[in-house]
Parts: C-alpha cells; structure tokens; sequence
C-alpha cells in the first residue's frame, strides 16, 4: 500500500519535466521569446530596447560592442505574459559577421532605421533580406522607424517605409525612444504576431505518459 | 589625502567611480564597500612598487645614485619637468593629462581646508602628481575641464607661455612626453619585443607569430639586462597587484613600448593630413570612419568629466589618425573606449602610439573588416570553456545558450564597460604586461569559474544571461578576479592558443567566404578575407614559395605584385624631373601611353590570376569546410540518435516498472481481500462452533436429566414390578407357571425404554444437524439474494 501511495508522485514528476525543459512555462500563457534588433549603427536601437525595459531614454547612450542583452517580460489583455530576451547588436558594418550568431533562433527580428536618415534604410532592407535568406523561416520580423520625433529632419517617408514593409509581409511602426511613442506599441503588436504553441499539445502529452 | 579626495567625491558625485566612470546604481553601493579596500590596496601598491623602482634605479644604474634619488623623492621640478613640465606651472592651463581629473574637483574643496600637501609624503609614485596639486588647487574651476592634452594652439599663446619659457625643457606640451626615468629600465627590456617584432617584418622572416613576445618568449637573458630579469619574477607579481594609479599611465606605456614605437613627427603628420583632408574628397571607406567615429564620440563614456569638448577633441584626432595610419583596421567600434581610456592616462600622442601598439600587436586582426581573430578567439574559448568547465557548458546548451553571446563582448571590448573599471584596469594592467591575449581568456575563464556555479542554478536562457551579466557588473573585487585569472588558469598560455588558433582558422575563413561569395556584387580582388589575410601573414615567404601550388600563398604574390605595380605609379609620378628633361612632350605623352597600357594590362592579367587563384582557393576551403562540417554533423547525428537510443531504453523500463509494481499492488489487494474473507468467515464459524457446544452441553444435560428419569422411572417400574411380583406371589404362588410369562415381558419393556432414550438423544443430534445446515444455507442464501438485487438493478 505503501507503493500504490507513492505512485501518483512519480507521474506528477514525470509530468513536471517535459514543462521545465521546454524553459519553464513555455505553454500557451506564458510565452518565451528570443528578441534580436538589427539596423545600422545610431539608429536607436539600444534607446528603443531601454525605454523599452527601463523606461528611460540617454540621449547619450553608450556604443554598442559586440551585442546586449536585457529581458522584459509584458502582459497581454487576454491574460498571457510573454518575456522578450532581447538581443541588441551593434550597427557597424564589421559587426554584421557576428550578428549571425544573435538572431540564429530568434523568433522575432526587429529592423530599426533612423527616419532621417535613408542611409540607414538601405541598410534595414539589406538586414531584412538578410534574414530571408539566413533567419529562421517562420521568424516574426518588423521593421521600425526610429526618431519619429524629429519629423522636420524626416528624410525617408512614411509610405515608403508601410510599402517595403507590406511587400515582405512584415509589421511597421513609426516610434520614439525620445518621446516613448509608440514604443510599448510596437512590443505588443509583436507578441500578438507570435505564432502560439497548440494548447492541446500539453495534454496530449500528458496522456501520453499516462 | 587620496582617502579624503575619494569620500569627497562620493559625497559629490555619486554617480560616478574615482576614474570619473559612470556607475549603475544598483553597483553603487558595492562600489561604496569596495573603495576603501581600493585605497588601502593603492597604498601597499605604492609602497611596493616605490620600493622596487628604486631598487630597480641602484641595480641597473649603479653611478647614477643621484638622478635615482631625484626620481624617488619627487623633487617636483626635475620628475616633473621630465613627465610633464607643465604640470608645475600654475598657470591656468592645466596640462593635466591624466585621468585624475576628478581630482580637480576635489583639490578645489581640499584647497579651503588648507591641508593640501601636509600628507604628501606617502610614497615616491604618488608624490609625484601630488606635488603637482597645489598648484592646481589655485588655479580654480577653470582648470577642471582641461584633462586632454588639448591643442597646441592654446597652450601657446596664452599668457602662461612664461612659464614655459621658465623650465628648461619647452616641448609642444602636452602632446607627447617621455615617462619618468625610474621606469625606463623596464620601458627598454619591453621595449625590446617590439623592436624583434620590427625586425621580422623588415626581415620578412616567416612565422606566425602574431603578436608581441611574452615575456618568457623574450630572450631577456641574454641581454645586458640579466640583473632585471632576475627583478622579473617581482615586476610580474607587481603587476598582477595592481600599477598604481599615479604611474598606470607611463607604467603601460613601458609595457606597450611606446617609446621604441613612435616615430618622430608622425603623428603631426597624420594629423596634417586629415586637417588637409577636409578640401580632398576623402576615400570610401574613410569617409566611412569618419561619420562612424563622430556617431561614436558623445557616445564614449558620456558624461565623463574629462571628456569635455577638448577631451572630444582629442578623441576624433586620435582615431582619425590611428584609421589614416593603418587603414585595414580603420575604425571598429570599441576602439573608441580603448581610445578614451588610454587619454585619460597619457598625453595625446603617447595614447596614439600605445594605441597603435595594441590595436595592431596585441589585437592584430581583431578589429579589421572580417574580426577574423575575434572570431577564432570565440571558438577557442568555447573549447577552453568545454574542457575545463563541462558542467556548465552542459547546462548552457540545455538553455540553449551559447557560450560565444556572452564571451563575444567580452573580449571585444577588452571587459570595458563589462566589469567595475577598478578591475578592468587591473586586468589590462597584466594584458600589457603579458604583451598578448592571455590575459584576455584567463579573465574570461576566471569571470565563468567565480560564477559558472550560480549559473547552473538557473532556468532558462533569458535568466542565466541576466544573472551573468549582472554578476560580472558587480565584480568588485579586482584583485581576486585578476589572481584566479592568472593563477587558476595557467597552463592557458600563448603557445596553447596559437596550437588553437591554427586549428580554429580554417572554419572561420569558410564561413567567411561563404558570406562574402553570396554578397559580392562585383569581383575585387581586395574583397576577399582570406586573401588579404593570407597576405598579412605569409608575406615572408613571397617568392621562394612562389610556384607554390598553395592558393594562400600565391594569392600573396599576385598581392605584392598588385603593389608593386602601385609603387612603380608612385615612382612614375615622382620621376617628373627626368620627364621633363626628355626633348619632346609628344613623345613623353606617347611613352607615358605605352607605360600606361603596359601597366593596365599586367594589372588586368594580375587581377585575372588573382580571380582564379580565388575561386580556386574557395574551392578548397569549402571543401576542407564540408569535409569537417560532415564529420561533425555525422558525429551529432550519431550522438543523438544514440541518446535517443538510451532515452527509448530508460522509457521502457519505466513502462516495465509500472507495470511490475501495478500488477503487485493488485496482487497485494486480493489476497487482502481473501485473507479479509477468510478471517470473517473462521469468525463465523468459531461462533457456530461456540453455539454448537452450548447446544451440545444443553443436549448434554438434558440426557443426564432423562437418564435419571429413566432411572427413576425404572426404579418405579421395578418398585411396581416388585409389589406386583409380591401381590402376584402372594396371588398365584403355586401357579408357577404364570408367573414366568410377565418375567418375560419386562426385560423386553426395560430395553424398549433405553431405547427409547438413545433415540432420543440420536433424535436431538439429527435435529442440531439441521439446525446447522438451514443456517448455512442462510448465509449461502443472502449473497445470493445481493446478487439477484442487483441482476434486478441492472
Ligand atoms: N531624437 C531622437 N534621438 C534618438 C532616438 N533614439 C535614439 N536617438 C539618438 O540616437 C543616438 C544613437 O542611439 P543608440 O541607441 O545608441 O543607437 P544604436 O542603434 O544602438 O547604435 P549602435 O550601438 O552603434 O548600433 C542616441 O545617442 C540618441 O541620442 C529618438 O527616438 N529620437
Ligand atoms: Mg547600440
């Protein structure tokens, strides 16, 4: 009788593992997401990911050597969390030969480019192509519009960026680390964009134990 | 009175460490706790390091007894003037050109407290710039911002160009000046690996040795110098204690060689040049520098105090001049931290020449267009990381994380910005010393040995990253970071490195390749990573190996060939003299043409060779790449499936197991079930057994009582039997005959009554017997009837 006790322990461990491999809490609720930003250099995206996680914005920020790293995790109206792990690289050119290294896995890619600045545009589409061909193929990407703040210095319009956007099937937004706009915005519409994981998959596995 | 300045300016500036470095505010606290572990550390540094130099000074200058006691005992305008001669002016302009800057701040207040050099004596290094303070306290805010050896045009036409004049030694200040006598011993034993460097590359003598001799490598011995090299050992533990903080600055430049490196007037050259530079067009890929490194200037240690306008000043000269002088390095973001921070510690120039000797020895191919060392370096750490630490490595794949997101900034910003700046500078301090990257992965190895434990503990990806991070954010204590790095790690050295190295190239030079083939637009010859590498380092073997069917090493010639095209343009161009004594201009145009179209068409034919010997080359590294990328791949696959083999394995037998202990549950069950049963019913029959005696008993005493009826019943009956025999006597006593009849009857009466009596008890018996069997069929009846209820339920 003693064993027959012990029984149900050891099935509710042995249900219990498949759950934390998956990194804990990777079921339809709450959501794990690899995060990676690419775009030139100066175009913000360091300012984005910190007013993002921090809420603040430096108008002198630090250059980014290499990447970094910071998580932040949002609630959903529909109850889900999702944690972002955000991988912010650096935008110099040389730098593009590690930047595989970072979105490699990644579920969502966020191309960022400076709306004064067109250079910076090019630059978000060579990434974007960049990860057609090389990042994962069922890979979230959007593209952003960064310093909409400084609508006098606009320099690439706002259509082109909705055009080139809608063409590769990708989600855009106008923000500002500056101002906050549309910061949170963007993080949201991307965790709603997130393919979900099928919710009967955990009970069939359950069962499946069973 | 540093104590006094450092509590100053916490009180002050909270924000900021004594280097004037940011700080985050969740270290600030630690920061507070460790500062005065800092300053009790500096002190025994400095005593230590005053004692060794001094000993340093009577061994290897035994005559000059003099100058040594000068050095030592800081007589301000001799050690000054050597270091700085413009430090002991109090003229408004500070010259100070070190980062201790914040010092200003703090000597201004000390200034009204009055004590400003009653403590000064406290050791002979740090004497040195204290002397200097004074001075400076009186010169007011105005010298604050001034940290920069700023321009010489200001320096020179103010008024304090009196003091100048003053000391014996009127230099363009600032810019450049040679470190105080009592380290030159040391600056010239370093000095002598960039001098052997030199020599290789003029001898072009092949070998991969990339960067500056270790010091084990040098062969200090043999130099006149052996009474410092038996100091050797002592220097080495000084400096993985820590250089003090008043001779960090000229002590770096000893291990750099700043000295040996400078050439004269070269760096006012290139700074003419990108003066001159902005009426040219400037190239491509300068340009491109260019508008990098102004992207990058506010956003190098911003807020700093030191990094004021001229302190950006110096910065933009320093890197703009640097990418001029080696331009397959340019610029590469991190250089301007490494920049930012050597200003801080020297003047302009000095930082420009000891930026050099990092960038292009210590660092060589790190920086440049592809960050092929950088990325070698990478996967040589995940093998070190894999060999000394497989647990955690484990648990960072389980996460999914890879080992190179994490290290890959840390060894590109050389731990800047990574860990306190107390231990970045004691880590570089070594790094310099050790003239190679040593230091570089032992720190590395020392940050995941501290932490690798606190690691393993975590759950998933995003966690362990951010733990990590924030755990080297918060190493504070510098000096055990830097003994478990050079001690832990030992058997880390050079020579281990370069073995991986050669090993790790090739497949980082494939995947190179790969990228650059897919994105070329157009075919250039200089395009190709591989080439230009190869260029770099088998330069040495050009034309012995010439008909070389190696593709690496031709390519090098077809490289050399290109250039010596270039020169021999060069050498056109400056022949104009001899051009102009030719009689005809037509035929100079004509000779000019055909020089030129000879030109093109080697070039063209070069660029040909160059392509094929590309594609060539490619095909043989993406073989080689394939041929490994298959094994390894075969290899995974074979681990996995073996893994899964294993895993299907453990599954079975867990199936198995339940099975076997839920078939003994079951089993256990029904014999308690029956055992139950059987209790109950060995209950019920004890009862019916107890029932039974007492009937049995009852029965007992009802026969004793009958037979004693029977008894007296027959006594009766013979008591009768006696009266009638009597009466019948008395009666009939000669009819003999008659009296024998009823003699007769009675035995056959007698025996009718007992067995009358045993049939009764049989009679009793039987009916027990019945009694037994209707109650059994009682209990055999009442599940029968359950079981008929039930078959009703249904
Ligand atoms: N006006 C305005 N300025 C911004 C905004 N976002 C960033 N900036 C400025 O742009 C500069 C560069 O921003 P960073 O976030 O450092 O740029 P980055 O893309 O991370 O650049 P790298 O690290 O070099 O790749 C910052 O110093 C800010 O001053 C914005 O929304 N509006
Ligand atoms: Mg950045």
């Amino acid at each position: 009788m003693g064993c027959g006790s012990s029984l149900p322990d050891r099935d509710s461990r042995l249900l219990g593992r498949p759950t934390s491999e998956n990194g804990g809490g990777q079921d339809a609720k709450n959501l794990r997401v690899k995060l990676v930003l690419l775009g030139d250099s100066g175009v913000g995206k360091s300012c984005i990911v910190l007013r993002f996680v921090r809420g603040q914005f430096d108008p002198t920020s630090k250059v980014t050597v290499g990447a970094s790293f910071l998580s932040q995790t949002i609630a959903l109206q529909d109850s889900t969390t999702v944690k972002f792990e955000i991988w912010d690289t650096a935008g110099q050119e040389r730098y593009a030969a590690l930047a595989p290294l970072y979105y490699r896995g990644a579920a969502v890619a966020v191309i960022v480019y400076d709306i004064t600045c067109p250079e910076s545009f090019s630059k978000a589409q060579y990434w974007v192509k960049e990860l057609q061909k090389h990042g994962s193929p069922d890979i979230v990407m959007a593209l952003v519009g960064n310093k909409a703040d400084l609508l006098e210095k606009r320099e690439v319009a706002i259509q082109d960026g909705i055009d080139y956007a809608d063409k590769n099937g990708m989600f855009f937004i106008e923000t500002s680390a500056k101002t906050a706009d549309n910061i949170n915005e963007l993080f949201e519409e991307i965790a709603k964009r997130l393919p979900r994981p099928p919710v009967s998959s955990d009970v069939a596995s359950q069962t499946a134990v069973r | 009175m540093a104590h006094f300045a450092l509590n100053l300016l916490h009180n002050l500036e909270p924000k900021r460490d004594s280097y004037g470095f940011a700080l985050r505010p969740q270290y600030a606290q630690r920061y507070r706790e460790y500062s005065s572990i800092y300053r009790e550390e500096e002190n025994e540094r400095s005593d230590k390091w005053s004692d060794f130099l001094e000993q340093l000074v009577k061994s290897s200058q035994p005559t000059s007894e003099n100058e040594h006691e000068i050095t030592l005992k800081a007589k301000p305008d001799e050690v000054g003037g050597d270091i700085n001669p413009h430090r002991l002016s109090n003229g408004d302009d500070s010259s100070r050109r070190t980062f201790s800057e914040l010092e200003v701040e703090t000597n201004v207040v000390r200034a009204s407290k009055g004590d400003d050099s009653s403590d000064r004596t406290t050791s002979g290094g740090t004497e040195i710039k204290e002397g200097t303070s004074p001075e400076r306290v009186s010169e007011g805010d105005d010298s604050s911002g001034r940290n920069f050896i700023s321009d010489i045009t200001r320096g020179h036409n103010s008024g304090k160009e009196l003091h100048h004049s003053e000391e014996r030694k009127t230099r363009k200040v600032q810019r450049w000046a040679e470190i105080r006598p009592s380290l030159t011993a040391i600056e010239e034993t370093l000095s002598s690996r960039v001098k052997k460097r030199k020599k290789m590359k003029g001898e072009q003598i092949k070998g991969n040795n990339n960067h500056l001799q270790s010091i084990e490598e040098s062969e200090l011995v043999d130099q006149d110098s052996s009474e410092l090299f038996s100091h050797w050992k002592e220097l080495e533990f000084l400096v993985q204690g820590g250089v003090p903080k008043d001779l960090r600055g000229e002590v770096w430049q000893a291990f750099v060689g700043v000295k040996a490196r400078r050439v004269e007037n070269h760096y006012e050259h290139l700074l003419a040049c990108n003066e001159s530079e902005e009426q040219d067009v400037p190239s491509a890929a300068f340009g491109k520098w260019k508008k990098q490194i102004e992207k990058d200037l506010p956003r190098t240690f911003p807020g700093h105090p030191a990094l004021d306008e001229n302190g950006r000043n110096s910065l933009r000269r320093l890197l703009l001049a640097y990418a001029r002088y080696n331009p397959t390095v340019g610029y590469c973001q991190a250089m301007n931290f490494f920049a930012g921070l050597l200003l801080l510690l020297m003047p302009e120039e000095n930082a420009f020449w000891a930026f050099v000797g990092i960038i292009d020895d210590y660092f060589e191919g790190y920086y440049t267009e592809d960050m092929i060392e950088s990325q070698v370096d990478q996967l040589i750490f995940e093998e070190l990381m894999r060999e000394r630490f497989p647990k955690l490595v484990n648990h960072l794949d389980y996460l999914g994380v890879q080992v190179a997101w994490i290290s890959g900034p840390w060894f590109l910003s050389i731990f800047v910005n990574i860990i306190p700046w107390e231990s970045v500078l004691r880590v570089w301090d070594v790094l310099l010393f050790q003239g190679n990257r040593v230091m570089l992965f032992r720190t590395a190895l020392a940050l995941m040995e501290l932490y690798g434990p606190a690691l393993v503990t975590t759950k998933d990806a995003g966690d362990a990253i951010t733990l990590l991070q924030s755990l080297t954010g918060s190493t504070f204590d510098s000096s055990q970071l830097v003994f478990t790095a050079c001690m832990g790690f030992l058997t880390v050295t050079e020579a281990t490195l370069r073995e991986l190295r050669e090993k790790h190239l090739p497949s980082v030079l494939g995947v190179i390749e790969e990228r650059s083939k897919k994105g070329r637009v157009w075919k250039d010859s200089k395009g190709l990573a591989t080439k230009l590498y190869s260029f770099k380092h088998d330069r040495g073997s050009l034309v012995e190996e010439r008909k070389d069917t190696q593709g690496s090493d031709t390519a090098a010639d077809e490289k050399e060939q290109l250039e010596s095209h270039s020169s021999n343009i060069d050498e056109l161009l400056n022949v104009d003299s001899e051009l102009d004594s030719l009689p005809d201009l037509q035929d100079q145009v004509v000779w000019l043409k055909v020089e030129l179209c000879r030109l093109l068409e080697e070039k063209r034919s070069a660029i040909l060779r160059a392509e094929e010997l590309e594609t060539a080359f490619m095909e043989m590294v993406q073989e080689d790449n394939r041929l490994e990328l298959n094994a390894r791949v075969e290899q995974l696959e074979k681990e996995v499936a073996d893994l899964q083999h294993i895993l299907a394995d453990k599954k079975e037998q867990e199936a198995a197991m339940m099975q076997v202990l839920m078939r003994l549950e079951q089993d256990q069950k029904v014999t308690e079930d029956a055992r139950r049963k059987a209790e109950q019913e060995l209950a019920a029959q004890k009862f019916e057994v107890h029932v039974l005696q007492e009937k049995y008993e009852k029965a007992m005493q009802s026969v004793a009582e009958m037979q004693k009826r029977v008894v007296m019943a027959e006594s009766m009956l013979e008591a009768t039997l006696q009266y009638e025999s009597g009466q019948s006597k008395a009666l009939s006593s000669p009819r003999a005959g008659r009296g024998q009849s009823p003699r007769s009857e009675n035995p056959s009466r007698k025996i009718g009554l007992l067995s009358f009596g045993l049939g009764w008890r049989d009679k009793n018996k039987g009916k027990s017997n019945a009694e037994e069997s209707s109650e059994s069929v009682h209990n055999n009846g009442s599940p029968r009837n359950e079981s008929d209820s039930q078959e009703t339920d249904r």
